[in-house]
């Protein structure tokens, strides 16, 4: 395994202000954060990862234990054989980090001389190193701006320049934070492909902490639920679906306003106007059967059939709604 | 890394910096100019209290003029070198500071080479106009060793601010904003250099030669190379010692880097 | 009226909140202090008077300027231009207020601010220190109110000019430079006017700067007799509101490169 985690914890000690009014705002007292609150994971070489919980949850704190910004207060850790905690310096060059909302170029410079330094900070040989920027200029099409000052470039650019400066030195390891956001559609989708290919053709291992389940159901075969700085899941994604997928919702548009529709087998989660939401396990009935149902009952206009999403599944899990054992 | 490698490394990263800020060439004629101006009012204040005053604790015009310029181009180098440190605040806000551990490189090379002001030559530069004229108009016996420990008190003040500003960007791992302590200590410093140390009461003499070393910037090396009595009664091989203290004075400036950053990996930002 | 009272006690709460900062200013000024002293003591070691100070008013000078830096905070103040480069400034100009006044109440709120929190105590430690003296009759008190704030208001009109400046330059800290060399010289900051060669000091006594920095230090120092102080404070507010006016005609241009940009 190329990662180890065991009961990793990270508390901070923060000071809350109290009081209001002119001067109120100078009393200050200590509380304690556990932002991670003993975690344990392990990730195989080559997998691809899914790193989501709400905000706060601690899923920036734990990035920065892996990549040796922070000191962990408790636990401990491996990437790659080594302890980022000691071996801050020599593990950097194993790993590549993208910040979604903090470039890592050089603002005032072209983009081919931030690519240029990097190579010297991380001391690529320099006939690697045309091959790979050549190799990358075509993955990610970097042509059209290569020489572009790295301000005038749109976000997305951006984001493929620093994809392009997180790969530079073939890190084993590629940790990526909100890497989509605030991307447009398009260029979504072409960094998904990028990474989905990088961690299939080269097999670098992903870490990826995002919001957008969209990117977690296009790329990760696995997904890690941090809450509150403790993990509530850890398992594929199939299993999610299996376990909690197991839920259906049939949108029933009547032809008039009604009270709430008993079927059996099936809740109604909403209602706003005439149209109402059933939801039903897969186990309890079939969605022909309450269909029928209601279709027997009462005037029906139109009948739709949701699918659960990832999304959905993973917000109730957030709050609580589903129980997520870990493993499964 | 061995020191050919980093002084490789530190010259790109400089030249990068270099780049960057000469994309906005206007500005920057600006304040180069602004800054030597600046150099030169402070200078001129000086002067214009020797219209009133025959002299300042027995110090000639010239002489003090020899202080100034010596001294504050120690402080106009080491603030062109160290201005990364000073912008260690921002770049610590800005969870800029992380990118920078995350990276193969020493926390401490790649902060001495995120910030060169190099607009900063218009200070240095006027503050040697200052010292050349002062050479000119005072009457020293030069002697190759003076001329030595001329240019040995230079590099060795370059070192002793230095030091300073290292101190004071460690102490921001502390308390996030700048502490304006660490500016009186450097810019206050600058100021305190440009005058005959013997003016200042005893405990202020004592703890700016003996703690914060600032006495060795410009005052004792000009005591030497001016032919000066001390009134002070000061060892007179102090005023050699230059190099040594400044050597001594950095060693406490690296620890408390290393116990900055520290601090910083275990309470975060 | 009430509105503007708001927003001093804004300008005020936004300062008070940074207490370590007004601690380190008042450390910073008071090392100042202490230099500039120790050079006006060995100084004075040749002769007893020059340009009509002694000693003591020397003194005095040295730490009424300092106290006087965080009222008129002169250097790196540049809240309007963040909010031109931040586009907040759109929100600010559609509200049904005086756009200057907007500023300037919360300018005077922070200025009482200041002078609680940093100017008294720097001057407190000038006072054990070097026996700094307060001023010596009811004349000069009474004057030294409506001095501090014509001085406050002018150093806001130039503050207010100066970032209304990143509407045409986007890179401001050239013009922070040159502007607060300026500020130094030509305020009788670093040297008494008194003590310049006569034929420069009545010119440079004349000019706006002088109204914000040595009109109040000889206020301070009980160095102008009745018809001289009088003088003095009619001189400043003149200044004042020149100085505001002038802050108006650039705010107008501002706007209508604004409009005709489009931001």
């Amino acid at each position: 395994m190329i990662i180890d985690v065991h009961d990793l914890a990270k508390t901070f000690r923060v000071y809350r202000k109290r009081g209001s009014g002119l001067l109120g705002v100078l009393r200050r007292e200590p509380v304690d954060v556990h932002a991670v609150a003993g975690i344990s994971f392990t990730v195989e070489a080559g997998e691809m990862v899914g790193y989501v919980g709400p905000n706060g949850a601690g899923k920036s704190t734990t990035i920065k234990m892996l990549t040796g910004i922070l000191q962990p207060s408790g636990g401990h850790m491996r990437v790659d054989g080594l302890d980022p905690a000691r071996d801050r310096l020599e593990l950097a060059r194993r790993i590549g980090v993208v910040f979604g909302q903090r470039t890592q170029l050089w603002w005032d410079l072209p983009l081919i001389d931030s690519l240029d330094l990097l190579r010297h900070i991380y001391r690529v040989p320099a006939e690697a190193y045309r091959r790979r920027l050549a190799s990358f200029v075509d993955l990610l099409d970097l042509g059209p701006f290569l020489h572009t000052p790295v301000r005038q470039l749109s976000l997305g650019q951006r984001m493929r320049g620093d994809l392009a400066a997180a790969l530079l030195h073939e890190p084993p390891i590629l940790y990526l934070d909100e890497p989509t956001i605030g991307l447009d559609v398009v260029a979504k989708a072409r960094m998904r492909d990028f990474l989905a290919e990088i961690n299939r053709e080269r097999g670098v291992t992903v870490l990826l902490t995002t919001h957008d389940m969209a990117d977690i159901g296009r790329l990760c075969s696995r997904l890690l639920i941090i809450d509150h700085g403790r993990l509530i899941y850890d398992g594929s994604l199939a299993a999610i679906k299996s376990r909690f997928g197991g839920e259906r919702t049939i949108v029933v548009d009547l032809e008039d306003e009604a009270p709430p529709l008993k079927v059996e087998g099936t809740t109604v989660m909403r209602v706003d106007g005439p149209r109402q939401w059933l939801r039903f396990e897969r186990r309890a009935t079939t969605a022909a059967q309450v269909i029928s149902t209601v279709v027997a009952s009462a005037r029906v206009r139109d009948v739709a059939i949701e699918e659960p999403e990832i999304e959905d599944i993973v917000r109730r899990i957030y709050q609580g709604e589903l129980e997520a054992p870990r493993g499964c | 890394m061995r020191i050919n490698e980093w002084a490789s490394l530190y010259v790109r990263l400089l030249g990068a910096q270099i780049r960057a800020q000469l994309q906005y060439r206007a500005s920057f004629l600006l304040q180069v100019a602004g800054h030597g101006m600046i150099t030169v009012l402070d200078f001129v204040a000086t002067a214009v209290l020797f219209y009133r005053f025959p002299n300042l604790a027995g110090w000639s015009l010239g002489e003090v003029a020899f202080l100034f310029g010596l001294g504050g181009m120690a402080f106009g180098i080491s603030d062109m070198v160290c201005s990364g440190f000073d912008r260690l605040s921002i770049a610590i806000q800005t969870g800029t500071f992380d990118r920078v551990l995350t990276r193969p490189v020493a926390a401490f090379t790649q902060v001495l080479a995120s910030d060169f002001q190099l607009r900063r030559l218009g200070q240095i530069g006027q503050a040697a106009l200052v010292l050349a004229v002062a050479i000119a108009i005072v009457d020293v016996n030069w002697t190759p060793l003076k001329l030595v420990v001329l240019l040995s008190a230079l590099v060795s003040g370059v070192f002793i601010f230095s030091a300073i500003w290292v101190i004071g960007a460690a102490i921001t791992f502390w308390t996030v904003q700048t502490s304006e302590v660490t500016n009186a200590f450097t810019y206050g410093g600058s100021y305190l250099v440009q005058y005959p140390m013997s003016i200042y009461a005893d405990w202020l003499r004592h703890f700016f030669i003996f703690v914060v070393p600032l006495g060795f910037v410009s005052y004792l090396p000009s005591l030497y190379i001016l032919g000066r009595a001390d009134p002070l009664e000061l060892p007179a091989a102090l005023q050699l010692c230059s190099p040594l203290v400044a050597l001594a004075f950095v060693i406490p400036a690296c620890g408390a880097w290393r116990l900055g950053v520290h601090h910083y990996q275990s309470t975060g930002s | 009226m009430r509105l503007y009272w708001e927003l001093a006690v804004r300008g005020f709460q936004r300062t008070v909140i940074y207490r370590s900062a007004a601690v380190s200013a008042v450390i910073t000024n008071s090392f100042f202090g202490f230099i500039f002293s120790y050079v006006f003591i060995a100084l004075y070691e040749t002769r007893a008077e020059a340009g009509g100070y002694t000693l003591a008013d020397a003194l005095t000078f040295v730490f009424v300027t300092q106290a006087m830096i965080g009222l008129v905070e002169m250097w790196a103040w540049w809240r309007i231009a963040e909010t031109v480069q931040s586009g907040q400034v759109a929100t600010d100009l559609s509200r049904p207020l005086d756009f200057q006044l907007y500023w300037l109440a919360q300018d005077y709120g922070r200025a009482v601010c200041q002078l609680l929190v940093r100017s008294v105590p720097t001057l407190l430690v000038g006072m054990v220190a070097f026996g700094v003296r307060l001023p010596p009759d009811l004349a000069h008190w009474l004057a030294l109110g409506p001095s501090l704030l014509f001085a406050v208001t002018i150093s806001f009109a130039w503050r207010f000019c100066l970032n209304l400046t990143t509407f045409w330059w986007t890179d401001h800290r050239g013009v922070a430079s040159i502007s607060g060399l300026a500020a130094m010289l030509l305020a009788g900051f670093v040297v008494p006017l008194a003590m310049l060669p006569d034929a420069v000091r009545t010119p440079i006594y004349l000019m706006p700067l002088a109204s914000m920095i040595a009109i109040p230090v000889d206020v301070f120092l009980g160095k102008l007799s009745d018809g001289r102080l009088i003088a003095a404070l009619l001189l400043q507010g003149f200044w004042a509101r020149a100085a505001l006016g002038v802050g108006r005609l650039v705010l107008a241009a501002a706007l209508r490169k604004l409009v005709v940009q489009g931001g």
